[in-house]
């Protein structure tokens, strides 16, 4: 466990008390990633007082291990807990439970306590196991109380007067977030791309030997928060997709380029963007070419997907040896050896902010249900293109799922649908290239293995979770298996 | 063109203090040059009081004389037309009318080729009927404007001709001549329709002469003190008359230097503080507003000195935001007005945008990309004879379709962004054009006040009609005209003297700072304009735009006015106080809101 700081009294046997509270309040929380899923028991991995426990407010942060019914794996999450001896109105819906005479709440709803947390980034402090570090070379924000970004879906943040937003980590995870590691890089390269970096508050986390299989024994870094520029006045890419298709669908007998909201513009700026970033990843932590054995494996780990998802869903494993023949695909690039840098992973359109001044990438921590050491693995940035095009094919079917929810959308709808996917597709191609220099559509069969990884993936997910989504998928999965 | 008509030698001229007959076409090769006339020759109008500022709350209104009203039956608008027109004017709420050249010339450009920078042009009457028209405006509260073209002259006028004459003369050194057409080939042909070279051939003088718009407009040399102040004493003679300003147009191009495009040159700015001076030296309360088309981060350049809140241009046109409210509406995208107004440099604390949907030019396309133009074209120019040079040349209610909801929404935004509104003249009744007419004539075509013969606006033979009223179904002048719009108040023209009345009552439109909101629905731009003045009131404005054909919805983050009351403008009714969670509205398609937002009422 952490341990203790100078300030620290005897916090341990009363946090133990709050257990109950957060066995009800943690499921009705939107980052909570186990919804559906009974909570059985929780309990306090590590601690570490923030300010003296008597304060007010006091602030502490603490990881907890969360239990579940269904007997699986558990889940580790982080809290930052104020708690006043008496409470202001305004943060009741943030309330957890009490410790004695002390109200216990989600801290970042305080904005005495997000004002702390900033001044004590700002001015590099270090208490006790939690170090809260500017990024060098960046000019500090004012220092204010923050407010706290509603709508979240699995980290919460808090923002700072328009200038910066403070991100916690809701998820514990033992080692540096990728989120973190590559806005440094991304940073250290004075990229455009990305909202820069200005600190972040950064713990350890106890390795009990228990959990042993998470991490090494001891005691692991752990990324707790980070601060970065504020992009304000901006719109994620996937609402602006659907804005364009939008116009497309109600459009009598306009073709995609003829139609006033066409996306192909920003999708071909999105390109750039995405290029750039990649070019900046790879000068600023490297490249390098995996051999046959190297691509092997990574046929082998698509492989290895398909079947998981060939066990679900049957419409996959009817045809899973067509789809491994595809996959097979990217062992062509064998003989010249497969480009690898490290990538964003789990990019889409809702990962890309437009602003005044362009795209900003944000997110890069990967897809969050992947293990870290598979997140952080270097990857062929043909990963990054092919999510791209398939939610660009996302973003022109999803709105014919979502209009007439249940009803087959007329073919002629549908083939819209597939010329805005297909302009958009190309745009974006056409910009990466501008900037890379390099056509992914080079490497078509790597390209189309890459996508039909992504589809099988989504297969899985959507059967899993929203099968109203399915159609979209498992169209795009036909469409890969037909076209050469 | 229309040259010749009303304008031949019989117009009687004024008479200089020498006595010596003006604008003579022959020149009189053993004369003395003419004298030119004096302000004292003329009576005055009545000035309104010197009020500082306002041109930043002033609306605009651009008329074209030629256009507006007929008064003596001979086809052509006139200065007495225009005054029987005034109280129109005065009721729609407009605060300073600005007219296109309404100097002597031949007409090859509109009127911007001068022939004489004091005479009026004969179809528009005189001078007296000028100095009129001013007093009657002002007697109104109205004030008026001008174009005046400093950069050249048209070839016709009394100063080329002596140039190209007597080289050795007074005026020898007037214009650039060069005996050969080599130097200064940076600078980019402007109208590159119609002219190959910027300079042109004189057989006369057997020299070229340089000019950067047509071959007919010579360009003056500011490097000659004395054109500076001939120049300098025509803007006194009009000044001296009253008028309230000038329009200068084409200003980057004043000045050539080697190695250089001959565009926004030092020296060209040292001379426009040297008319600032005297503007404010001897006129205080007169405007200069710049015509410069060029990026937002250069035109900030006319408006001079910050330090000492402007020293050159009072007002300048923001010209690229213009197609970009086009697009961001197409595009359904706020996005394409965000940019251009993120890269607009802060301004003087003197200083003002002028800002505009349409004029009497086509819709520039200059400040686009490629890219944006092509698409442009494909939008707005459906017919290659919409398009002239590299613009659009469309009235506003056209290029929309005529679609009232986007007629709104436009004049909505014209009204509310940052800068002073330009309103052309028809667009508040929702004028068409006449894409059939050359060059820019499409948009030129005279003002429609009645259902009855030429529109009201003559009551010639239709056929002396200097340009024919527009007479299609949608727009002719039996559908669209002043008349029956004054009496319906729903109408186009109620609902836009109504918005400029609004935006009367709020000095932060045009006082105000702006500070775009964004919010999560990239097709609603959402900004704030907030004035204090200087008892610390603050008058707050809020306004909303959807750019997207469809209903949307929008959080905006307003929780810097906590517990404040939005109120609707338009119909004063109180929308729900502002708390902690972002703002919801909801928007139908096109729509927008303008809110004042002010601390709750005490309750007694």
């Amino acid at each position: 466990m952490t341990s203790p700081g100078g300030a620290q009294t005897e916090p341990a046997p009363a946090l133990e008390a709050l257990l109950p509270s957060l066995v009800t309040w943690l499921p009705s929380q939107r980052w909570f990633a186990a919804k559906g899923r009974e909570v059985s028991a929780v309990r306090i991995l590590g601690h570490q007082d923030v300010t003296p426990p008597d304060a007010s407010p006091a602030v502490v942060h603490v990881v907890i291990a969360v239990e579940f019914a269904d007997g699986g794996p558990e889940d580790w999450f982080q809290l930052l807990l104020g708690s006043r001896p008496g409470l202001r109105g305004d943060l009741e819906h943030a309330v957890i439970g009490t410790l004695g005479d002390r109200t216990v709440y989600d801290g970042l709803a305080d904005g005495e306590i997000s004002r702390l947390l900033l001044s004590m980034i700002v001015s590099d402090t270090t208490v006790g196991s939690l170090r809260f570090v500017p990024e060098p070379g960046t000019e500090p924000p004012i220092v204010g109380p923050g407010r706290p970004l509603l709508g979240e879906q699995s980290n919460s943040s808090v923002i700072y007067g328009e200038r910066a937003i403070l991100k916690l980590f809701r998820r514990a995870t033992p080692g540096l977030n990728p989120d973190l590691e590559l806005h440094r890089a991304l940073g250290r390269e004075h990229s455009q791309e990305v909202a820069p970096l200005l600190g972040a508050i950064e713990g350890e986390l106890a390795m009990a030997g228990e959990h042993a299989d998470r991490g090494a024994g001891g005691t692991a870094p752990m990324t707790v928060a980070m601060l970065q520029d504020y992009a304000s006045n901006s719109a994620d890419g996937w609402s602006m997709a659907l804005t364009s298709v939008r116009d497309l669908l109600a459009e009598g007998d306009l073709r995609p380029d003829e139609v006033g909201g066409d996306f192909a513009g920003e999708a071909t700026r999105l390109g750039r963007t995405v290029a750039a970033v990649h070019t900046e990843l790879a000068r600023s932590l490297g490249t390098a070419r995996l051999d046959a054995d190297g691509v092997r494996a990574v046929a082998d780990w698509m492989l290895a997907r398909l079947d998981q998802a060939a066990e679900a869903v049957p419409e996959v494993a009817e045809r899973r040896a067509a789809i491994a023949e595809v996959l097979e695909g990217v062992n062509s690039a064998a003989s010249t050896g497969l480009l690898v840098h490290r990538v964003h992973g789990d990019l889409h359109l809702g990962q890309e902010l437009r602003t005044p001044r362009g795209w900003l990438v944000i997110d890069f921590e990967g897809e969050p249900s992947r293990p870290l050491s598979d997140r952080v693995r270097p990857d062929s940035p043909l990963r990054d293109v092919a999510a791209m095009l398939r939610s660009f094919d996302y973003a022109a079917f999803h709105q014919l799922a979502e209009w007439e929810p249940g009803a087959e959308s007329p073919g002629h709808l549908q083939r819209r649908a597939q010329e805005w996917a297909d302009r958009n597709r190309a745009a974006f191609c056409d910009g990466y290239t501008e900037v890379t220099g390099s056509d992914p559509r080079a490497d078509l069969a790597v390209l189309r293995a890459y996508e039909l990884d992504k589809a099988v993936y989504e297969v899985l997910y959507e059967t899993r979770n929203r099968p109203n989504w399915l159609a979209i998928p498992l169209r795009s999965m036909e469409r890969l298996l037909q076209s050469p | 063109m229309n040259e010749g008509i009303g304008t031949g030698p019989a117009s009687a001229p004024d008479t200089s203090t020498t006595g010596i007959a003006l604008a003579t076409r022959e020149p009189a090769h053993h004369a003395e040059p003419p004298a030119e006339p004096s302000s004292d020759d003329f009576r005055s109008a009545r000035s309104l009081p010197v009020e500082e500022g306002w041109y930043k709350r002033a609306v605009f209104y651009e008329v074209l004389v030629r256009a507006f009203a007929d008064s003596n039956r001979d086809g052509f608008g006139d200065l007495r037309g225009l005054t029987d027109k005034l109280d129109y004017l005065a009721w729609l709420g407009v605060d300073c009318l600005w007219l296109p050249p309404f100097y002597d010339s031949p007409l090859r450009d509109g009127g911007y080729d001068i022939r004489d920078y004091r005479k009026v042009l004969g179809e528009f009457g005189t001078v007296e009927d000028f100095v009129e028209f001013l007093d009657q405006a002002h007697a109104r509260g109205i004030r008026v404007i001008t174009d005046l073209v400093m950069n050249h002259t048209s070839d016709q006028h009394m100063w080329f001709q002596e140039s190209r004459r007597d080289p050795e003369g007074p005026y020898g050194d007037y214009y650039v001549w060069s005996d050969d057409d080599t130097r200064w080939s940076e600078a980019r042909i402007i109208f590159v329709d119609t002219e190959s070279s910027n300079w042109t051939y004189d057989s006369v003088r057997g020299q070229f002469y340089w000019h950067r718009f047509f071959a007919h407009q010579p360009d003056l040399n500011f490097d000659n003190p004395a054109v500076c102040e001939s120049m300098i004493d025509a803007l006194r003679f009009w000044l001296d008359l009253g008028i309230d300003g000038f329009r200068l147009d084409a200003v980057p191009y004043l000045f050539e230097r080697d190695g250089t495009n001959g565009e926004n040159l030092p020296e060209t700015h040292a001379f426009l503080r040297r008319v600032r001076k005297v503007v404010e030296d001897e006129y205080p309360g007169r405007v200069l507003l710049a015509e410069a088309n060029q990026w937002p981060a250069d035109v900030v350049e006319y408006f001079g000195d910050a330090e000492v809140g402007g020293d050159e241009c009072h007002m300048a046109f923001h010209f690229p935001l213009m197609p970009r409210i086009f697009m961001a509406v197409r595009r359904e995208s706020r996005f394409p007005i965000s940019e251009i107004l993120a890269q607009t440099p802060s301004i003087p604390e003197n200083a003002q945008w002028g800002i505009f949907l349409r004029n009497h030019d086509e819709l520039t396309l200059e400040m686009v990309t490629d890219d944006e133009r092509d698409y442009m074209y494909a939008e707005y120019a459906k017919d290659p004879r919409m398009k002239a040079n590299i613009g659009i040349r469309r009235r506003l209610a056209p290029l929309l379709d005529n679609d009232r909801n986007q007629l709104e929404l436009f004049t909505a935004l014209l009204l509310s962004l940052p800068g002073s509104p330009v309103i052309y003249y028809g667009d508040e009744i929702g004028m068409g054009d006449n894409i059939w007419l050359g060059d820019r004539d499409g948009v030129r075509s005279p003002m429609q006040w009645t259902p009855d013969r030429n529109a009201g606006f003559s009551s010639c033979d239709p056929g002396r009609l200097n340009l024919p009223v527009v007479m299609d179904p949608v727009y002719g002048y039996q559908a669209v005209n002043v008349e029956a719009q004054s009496n319906s108040t729903a109408s186009l023209l109620h609902w836009n003297r109504r918005m400029i009345e609004i935006r009367k009552q709020h000095p932060a439109f045009g006082l105000g700072d702006f500070h775009e909101l964004g919010g999560s629905n990239s097709s609603v731009l959402a900004y704030v304009r907030e004035f204090v003045d200087e008892e610390g009131t603050r008058d707050v404005v809020l306004c909303v735009n959807n750019m997207s054909r469809f209903p949307q919805p929008v959080e905006l983050d307003l929780i810097a006015w906590k517990d404040w009351t939005p109120t609707e403008l338009t119909g004063g009714v109180p929308f729900p106080a502002i708390g902690e969670l972002p703002y919801l509205l909801t928007l139908p398609g096109h729509g927008f809101y303008w809110f004042s937002i002010h601390p709750a009422q005490e309750r007694g």
